[in-house]
């Protein structure tokens, strides 16, 4: 292995600093982390695209852990649907990490700047949806309806238990094996494709269908990490600053997540990704040298 | 007494602290301590499909169980998928 260098210091100095603020940031707003870990990876230290999606999957393996720690404790889990769900996720992202490791960079990169942009309309998007918690609220007869997959959990906002049905099953396991492949191949956890989709199409509350997926997230991203990792592409070097900084932040942003209002930090987050996305689609293209 | 949730939040704790903790000594010590830190790491989120596995069998639900069962397969079927 050698001795150290200056420049290994540097970078795992860098890695762990952005690691805290990748890690706050994403369990504040949902992100889990994988969406800035990637981008800071692969435009700001010019990592290998491969080496870099395996690095930001590791990252979203260790943040979603953490705060499926904290999440599952207040029962907003629901272990069954993602059970359904995860089956359909955890084929994509073997999938996807073993075809994503075949191909060349430029595809990576373009699809990683397709998922920027989606990420950046969800953003704008979410705040319409859930202005201030109150979609929570009880709807007494929205689920209920007797299947094994309904759920139901107390939440703290409006100090009273939410049950809800599952609908659109088949859309969202469809939705649940493209974000597992997407998963594998552009190193996120995919939670802004899952969580979206539950919310919107499946009808779960906001907050089951992020404590949901955040277990599905953890899972989808071993399983791809497991074949970068088998397949010698995980840096072991940089490893330790990845996700020591973001285990860190994840536990910050955890914390912080009950009480944020965060319209403002969104909107420009969503602004920033769309600029990334831009940035990362150029370049596929061979337009912009980065 | 501890409940399931109590235990799969423990169980995901120290998965992840002993995880990085150990690929951070790694940093300084060793590139196979590293290596050990890592896969601690990536197994973590699989204990908890393996917990619930053992909830849903328990409770003899078994096509959860299966689906568990489903998941974890593909976690060794993905270990075996190395790219040179």
């Amino acid at each position: 292995m050698g001795g150290f260098s200056t420049d290994l210091y540097l970078m795992a100095l860098l890695i762990l600093l952005f690691g805290v603020f990748a890690g706050s940031l994403g369990a504040m707003l949902g992100l889990g982390g994988g969406v800035l870990m990637i981008i800071f990876l692969l435009l700001a230290l010019n990592l290998p695209a491969h080496q870099a999606v395996a690095l930001s999957l590791i990252a979203v393996i260790a943040s979603s852990s953490m705060a499926g720690s904290v999440y599952i404790k207040d029962k907003m889990t629901n272990l069954r649907l993602a059970m359904v769900l995860e089956a359909f996720t955890v084929t994509g992202a073997v999938a996807g990490a073993y075809l994503a490791i075949g191909m060349p960079v430029w595809v990576i990169q373009a699809l990683l700047g397709c998922v920027l942009f989606y990420t950046s309309i969800t953003m704008f998007r979410e705040r319409k949806v859930d202005p201030d918690g109150s979609e929570t609220a009880p709807r007494e007869g929205a689920g209920g309806r007797g299947s094994v997959l309904d759920g139901s959990f107390y939440d703290e906002q409006s100090s009273a238990t939410v049950s809800y049905g599952v609908k659109n099953l088949k859309l969202g396991s469809v939705t649940s094996f493209i974000a597992g492949a997407v998963s594998g191949m552009v190193g996120i956890g995919g939670g802004v494709i899952k969580v979206p989709v539950m919310n919107l199409v499946m009808k779960i509350p906001i907050k089951a269908a992020a404590a949901t997926s955040n277990f599905m997230v953890g899972v989808t991203a071993a399983a791809s990490a497991v074949i970068y990792f088998e397949s010698g592409l995980v840096d072991l070097k940089l490893a330790a600053p990845t996700i020591t900084g973001i285990m860190i932040g994840a536990y910050i942003g955890t914390r912080l997540l009950a009480k944020s209002r965060s319209a403002v930090v969104r909107k420009v987050l969503a602004v920033v990704l769309s600029f990334f996305g831009a940035v990362l689609i150029l370049k596929a293209g061979g337009i912009l040298a980065w | 007494m501890v409940t399931v949730e109590e235990l799969i939040s423990w169980v995901l704790r120290i998965g992840v602290l002993s995880g990085v903790a150990i690929t951070a000594l790694g940093f300084f010590l060793s590139a196979d301590l590293a290596w050990a830190g890592v896969l601690i790491l990536i197994l973590t989120p699989f204990m908890r499909v393996l917990m619930a596995g053992a909830y849903f069998l328990a409770r003899k639900e078994y096509p959860f169980f299966f689906l568990a069962a489903y998941v974890i397969m593909m976690l060794v079927i993905g270990s075996f998928l190395r790219i040179s």
